[in-house]
């Protein structure tokens, strides 16, 4: 059985879960021209953009041998919790015959998840899989650290791409990984690894921080967002995104006591503007737009796919957001039309624009 | 006190309900015209640009109310009416849309929460959060709705027996009752189509009297009970999470398997998602089927044009299929 898995943000973390469980693992390649092509020539002409990178990203692993793919499924009410029925559909019509594991939210089907679950542990004993759990868990947790922190060096970094190197170096650190005391090493490893990087010293105030939000899959995924985050530290402003693996866990997964999860905060401060949880992270984007202006964010981008149906009924609260907590946001429609000029010269304006206000607050 | 709903989205499946309830209650009820440029124009302007367009009449609607000197706009949050079902996105987030877009209705948007098991959405429970607001007591909320519901319930049987909803609608609301029976046609086309799509002439372009007009008798998925669509989707293993696309879709596979259907039309807005995978379903499917399909999609540019030529285009070829099978089945 050759699995793989759809590509989103750092693909260590799920490639390790499934090696470590002993399977063999088809690491799907970067979406790139071909992966968008593929996805869209196959896909509902008006499906959401994530729906067509990942089908890319499947034609492409299935090309290279994968003939198991593993997913998480969604609860709804927006169309990602629908990802699975259609991609399955599409690709049996394409003539592909491989098998779609589809991790739905338990409560929803219990008897699939068990049967999911026991596809997945491959043999393995339950004992195994916690352990094995553990270890990608913290391994998350400690690279979304390492994640945090590159994303701050990088408005600083002396030599240009110090920054994309380090974590590069990072990654292949953490990809090494097997057991417990490993992720440890690992941490100490990357940490003197960060530290390598050479940075400008600048003075608080005169810091630009930027809060990045919209819906999980475009705000992660660097390949199909045109390196949003690049862009912008490379213009000079540390970025934090809203989404992280490691957090999408502690809400998702993980019972709400233990984890405490930072985003249960976060749909506190959206119950103002979006009183239910309309699918999606519509709810969520307001909520964290809430949170920087709080923190004393510079600016926040908001990034949402084309026609996404939460994340528009987002878009159109948030002028209200901006008036009331003066803090200025732009928002990006993604798809497949990737016109990086256009992205820099509206993200180069809204810099300056955040700049210029910056300064006459000092002032 | 006067009451506005907009003649937009859901007007078309429970106006008979809501008009009844707030009447009871005492109150009057004013709506808007029909859909008309300048009203589209004016919703535009304030929404969002990639938003569909039944979202942006729907604000149109809402300015319109506010110029009628209404007291309050009833904008009801539309949860869900199917246990483990919901609505699209928009809907549930619309009144916070409205709230925060239009600042002027602020403080004049009733939004109930309505969850409901079934299609009937009169338990008293969606409504009591609005008793303090109007001043009314949960006593006469509840008798208010026993005849709201009692009314709904007569505007869908008198949906299901194959009148449209505009017929119906316009039949309750003169007080006249239909006289003519639904004539059949010589081609059969199924719609999907959601209703307020359909019988908002502004979005549709009047399709349905496009239709009539060439002896077609039309079939909606509102012309059915609940239950008859709820068996079509038995076999499917997830459904969709939104349950008048449910509706849609389960109607879709009837008129696949009806063989008294010649063809189905799909209207759908620009931009609305949960169509977008409707559409890819039964695009696949209707290859299986051998049923011809297709799809119209509309937004705020309204060129009648294209719809005419395509829908004749359409029509001419199912025509000459049937015409051709009778022909076959007589030298036989």
């Amino acid at each position: 059985m050759k699995v793989s898995f759809p590509y989103m943000g750092t693909t260590v973390i799920y490639k390790k879960l499934l090696e470590l469980l002993g399977h063999e693992v088809i690491e799907p390649p970067v979406p790139s021209q071909r992966t968008i092509d593929l996805g869209v020539k196959n896909s509902p002409e008006f499906a959401c953009y994530p729906l067509k990178i990942i089908l890319g990203s499947y034609i492409e692993a299935i090309e290279l041998g994968a003939t198991t793919l593993v997913t998480s499924g969604g609860h709804g009410p927006c169309r990602a919790g629908f990802y699975g029925e259609t991609h399955s559909r599409i690709l049996k019509n394409m003539g592909y015959d491989i098998d779609l594991i589809v991790f739905d939210a338990y409560k929803r089907d219990i008897m699939g998840t068990i049967k999911n679950v026991r596809k997945i542990m491959n043999g393995n004993s339950l004992f195994y899989l916690w352990e094995t759990l553990r270890i990608v868990y913290l391994m998350a947790k400690s690279m979304d650290k390492m994640e945090k922190k590159i994303q701050k060096l990088r408005a600083y970094e002396v030599c240009y791409g110090d920054c994309n190197r380090a974590w590069e170096k990072v990654q292949k650190v953490f990809n090494d990984i097997k057991n417990i005391e490993d992720v440890k090493k690992a941490k100490i490893k990357s940490k003197s690894i960060l530290d390598d990087i050479k940075v400008i010293k600048i003075p608080e105030p005169e810091k630009i921080r930027v809060g990045i939000v919209g819906e999980i899959y475009v705000v992660m995924e660097k390949s199909i967002n045109l390196k949003i985050e690049e862009i912008l530290g490379n213009m000079g402003a540390e970025v934090e995104r809203s989404q992280y693996i490691s957090e999408w866990i502690d809400y998702n997964l993980l019972p709400i006591w233990i984890s405490k999860p930072h985003e249960l905060e976060i749909l506190k401060k959206g119950e103002k503007y979006i009183k239910e949880i309309i699918g999606g992270h519509a709810k969520q984007t307001v909520g964290h737009i809430v949170d920087y202006a709080e923190r004393g964010f510079d600016g926040v981008v908001h990034l949402m796919p084309f026609a996404c149906l939460p994340e528009l009924v987002s878009q159109s609260i948030i002028p209200a957001i901006t008036n009331e907590y003066n803090i200025p946001v732009i928002t990006l429609p993604i798809d497949e039309q990737t016109g990086l000029a256009n992205v820099q010269t509206r993200i180069e304006a809204f810099l300056d624009l955040i700049k210029n206000k910056k300064r006459i607050r000092i002032a | 006190m006067k009451i506005g709903i907009p003649k937009a989205l859901l007007y078309y499946y429970y106006y008979p309900l809501w008009k009844v309830l707030f009447e009871e209650l005492g109150f009057e009820v004013v709506t808007t015209k029909n859909t008309a440029k300048e009203l589209v124009n004016k919703g535009i302007k304030i929404s969002v640009s990639d938003i569909c367009v039944p979202i942006k009449i729907f604000n149109g609607h809402v300015l319109e109310l506010l110029e009628q000197d209404v007291d309050y706009i009833f904008v009801p949050r539309m949860m869900n009416i199917r246990k483990g079902e919901y609505f699209c996105p928009k809907f549930m987030g619309l009144p916070d849309m409205v709230k925060y877009s239009l600042t002027d209705a602020k403080d004049m948007l009733l939004t109930p929460n309505i969850s409901s098991n079934s299609d009937d959405i009169s338990d008293v429970r969606n409504y009591l959060p609005m008793c303090g607001i109007l001043g009314v007591s949960a006593f006469k909320m509840r008798s208010a709705l026993k005849k709201a519901r009692l009314s709904w319930k007569e505007y869908r049987s008198l949906s299901t027996k194959g009148y449209t909803a505009k017929e119906v609608l316009d039949a309750m609301e003169s007080g006249i009752d239909i006289k003519k029976e639904p004539e059949g046609g010589f081609l059969n086309i199924g719609l999907m189509a959601y209703v307020y799509n359909l019988y908002d002439e502004f979005i549709s372009m009047g399709i349905v009297d496009r239709l009539r007009e060439r002896n077609i008798s039309i079939q909606t998925f509102e012309m059915f009970n609940e239950n008859v669509l709820d068996n079509q989707l038995k076999g499917m293993k997830k459904v969709l999470f939104w349950t008048f696309s449910n509706k849609l879709l389960a109607v879709g596979y009837k008129f696949l398997k009806d063989v008294n259907i010649d063809g189905i039309i799909h209207i759908t807005a620009f931009g609305c998602g949960p169509d977008s995978l409707i559409g890819k379903i039964m695009e696949l499917e209707s290859i299986d089927y051998k049923k011809p399909f297709m799809t119209i999609r509309v937004d705020e540019h309204m060129g009648e044009n294209h719809l005419q030529t395509r829908v004749e285009a359409f029509i001419d070829m199912i025509y000459r299929k049937k015409v051709m099978s009778i022909k076959e089945a007589n030298i036989v």
